[in-house]
């Protein structure tokens, strides 16, 4: 599904991410680990298309370059990025956003746009799934909301938009128990056998509750170790610090 | 630089030998100083006389045309209305109110009084208006749904000006929602200068919208002189983009206690549109307070100005007021000014005022685009985001809709 040979990413002169390769298939539940600046989130910003790095290597997504893709094409080829950090948009109403993606990505896939109604009963089926609260859909986007009720957000996002490829980046920041699990829970009804999950992380703890197939870690800009699950649990005894 | 009008007291029709020279004499003094340039403080941001040069040629007041074209009211919006058609009431309708509450009738010109003599286009007003309305609300009476004022135009209007006075008088307790409706989709240039005079009695209730519905060659200026009596109530909604050119100038006299005004405005300017919101606000009595909201974005080669004074009188003790200013600047050519005044002497008061601007955020414009939302769509969704910021004090929920639409066809650049 994914395929990256080579990656080279810079910003403002400065090479950050050296010479990556990563393999994802569908159905694989692949995590990135590693320690602050070894470009974790670089990683995430570039598959999202965000302006402003230099790009080197190939990075392939369902046969497709991605390099010559918009970010809104590429989530409407099935991309997303639940970020670090969501962002706080003011006046923007979270319903009235969240229709219009929907309905962007819909009839870039050559389906039929939503009308308010339908859009409605799905989106409120959509947050009872994930414990949000309706009200939190009529207020303006992010504005005001914790980092939990975010961060939940973003995971909402995700299961409207229906993705093949769904980047996680530091998901767990900032979650109590009780919100990680139920983010847990809303990333593990909606894994199959079709899409995959590149799960961006720091900590075993969300690895906890979804389990992946591999776990890289990422250091100074390449992966310098790939392994299976237990490689987290290993990593929070000993750190990062003797592996690169 | 050339005197580019042609201005004749003789044209207008029906006059008293009285009223002609009444009405030459604030000719007279306009012609003194002409259309004001950017050398006169209150119009340093927008150079009448030369933007008047550059547009026109001879400007005329002789307008001939009066017939009432046929018109559209708007559909789905439960309203009473106004047509005018140049200034001039062709149709008025109150299907939904009582009509005895409610008085209509051609604008008395012989009743005005006291020009201000340093305002040259009041001056000019004074001289040259026609048509024009009054309305009168009596003491108590609710008007059950919003009024629209239609302001249609003929066709022939190319380098003329329209001069029009309206007085609205809202007596005792009485409230009135007021939407003063432009439809010019003409490509012609033509100048409206209007005068509305607006009083409100104790207690009542005026809310006041502007509207342009269309892109329109017209170039326009609108004085409105509002008093307040106590614990009356006074709003007003700007969201009049479109025009060429646009001046609002509001002056608003907060004249017994609880007396309370505000300003929203959503202005979203195109190409080389360019508007200016001047206001003054002044505090005359206690326990006033008033509120003003400006907000601009500028795309292409367009223009904002907002001039903002607030006046607190020595006995004007306990005033609230605030003030704020917020541009968005979309285009590198656009431009905004604002120019931001307090004059307060009054030692126990609240005051505050505050103006930025700044360009649009491309981390935010970047979050939509990974939600599969075209930049450009994005854009469009944080305009309006911006924007509708203006329109949250409305309670009214069928208004706000209406609103919250000419908005989104404003920001879609009509």
């Amino acid at each position: 599904m994914l395929k990256i040979t080579n990656l080279k990413a810079t910003i403002n002169e400065k090479l950050i991410l050296k010479g990556l390769d990563l393999d994802i298939k569908p159905g694989e539940v692949h995590a990135i680990m590693g320690p602050n600046g070894s470009g974790k989130s670089t990683l995430a910003n570039v598959l999202s298309g965000k302006n402003g790095y230099e790009i080197e290597g190939e990075i392939s997504f369902n046969g497709m370059d991605l390099n010559e893709l918009k970010t809104e094409e590429r989530a409407q080829k099935g991309i997303f990025l639940a970020f670090q950090y969501p962002l706080e948009i003011p006046g923007v109403n979270t319903n009235i956003f969240l229709k219009t993606s929907l309905n962007s990505v819909r009839k870039a896939r050559g389906e039929k746009e939503l009308d308010t109604l339908t859009f409605l009963k799905l989106i409120k089926e959509k947050a009872k799934e994930l414990n949000i609260d309706e009200k939190f859909l009529s207020r303006q986007l992010n504005v005001g909301f914790s980092g939990g009720e975010k961060k939940k957000n973003e995971i909402l996002q995700m299961k409207l938009l229906e993705p093949k490829l769904s980047i996680l980046d530091e998901t767990d920041s900032g979650l109590d128990i009780d919100a990680l699990r139920i983010v847990a829970d809303g990333v593990n009804s909606y894994k199959n056998k079709e899409n995959a999950f590149l799960i961006i992380t720091h900590y075993q703890r969300l690895l906890d509750y979804i389990k992946p197939d591999f776990i890289h870690v990422l250091s100074a800009g390449k992966i310098v170790k790939t392994g299976s699950a237990d490689l987290g649990e290993q990593l929070e005894k000993t750190g990062y610090a003797n592996l690169s | 630089m050339k005197q580019n009008y042609d201005f004749d007291i003789e044209k207008i029709k029906n006059l008293s030998q009285e009223e002609k020279v009444s009405r030459q004499k604030n000719l007279d003094l306009f012609y003194e100083s002409g259309f004001p340039s950017k050398q006169v403080e209150d119009w340093k941001f927008t150079d009448l006389n030369l933007i008047f040069n550059k547009n026109f040629d001879n400007i005329s007041n002789e307008v001939n045309s009066e017939s009432s074209k046929e018109f559209k009211v708007i559909e789905n919006f439960e309203h009473n209305f106004i047509f005018l058609t140049n200034g001039k009431i062709i149709s008025t309708n109150f299907d939904h109110e009582e009509k005895s509450k409610i008085l209509i009738k051609d604008f008395n010109q012989e009743e005005v009084k006291n020009i201000d003599p340093s305002n040259t286009l009041a001056l000019l007003n004074s001289a040259l208006a026609f048509g024009g309305f009054s309305l009168e609300i009596t003491k108590d009476y609710k008007l059950k749904k919003p009024l629209i004022v239609y302001n249609c135009f003929s066709q022939d209007l190319k380098n003329k000006i329209l001069n029009n006075k309206n007085s609205i008088k809202l007596n005792e307790g009485s409230e009135l929602t007021l939407i003063d409706y432009s439809d010019n989709n003409t490509q012609n240039n033509f100048i409206k200068n209007t005068v509305d005079t607006i009083s409100l009695d104790q207690n009542a209730i005026l809310k006041n919208v502007l509207i342009q519905n269309s892109n329109s060659n017209g170039h326009f200026y609108k004085y409105i002189k509002s008093s307040l009596e106590g614990g009356s109530n006074y709003e007003n909604y700007i969201l009049s983009s479109g025009l060429k050119l646009n001046k609002i100038e509001i002056e608003i006299n907060l004249n017994k206690d609880n007396s309370s005004c505000s300003i929203y405005s959503a202005l979203n300017l195109l190409e080389d549109q360019h508007q200016e919101i001047k206001t003054r606000i002044n505090h005359n009595s206690p326990n006033c307070k008033s509120y003003q909201k400006i907000k601009n974005v500028l795309n292409d080669k367009s223009k904002g100005i907002y001039q903002g004074k607030i006046f607190v009188e020595k006995i004007a003790q306990k005033t609230d007021a605030y003030q704020l200013s917020k541009a968005l600047i979309v285009s590198d050519n656009a431009e905004f000014d604002a120019k931001p005044e307090l004059e307060i002497y009054a030692d126990d008061v609240k005051c505050s005022h505050g103006s930025t601007s700044g360009s649009i955020d491309s981390d935010a414009v970047h979050y939509l685009m990974t939600r599969g939302i075209s930049k450009k769509e994005a854009v469009k969704l944080l305009i309006n985001g911006f924007l509708n910021e203006a329109l949250e004090k409305i309670t009214n929920n069928e208004l706000k809709i209406f609103l919250e639409k000419i908005l989104e066809r404003q920001i879609n650049g009509h």
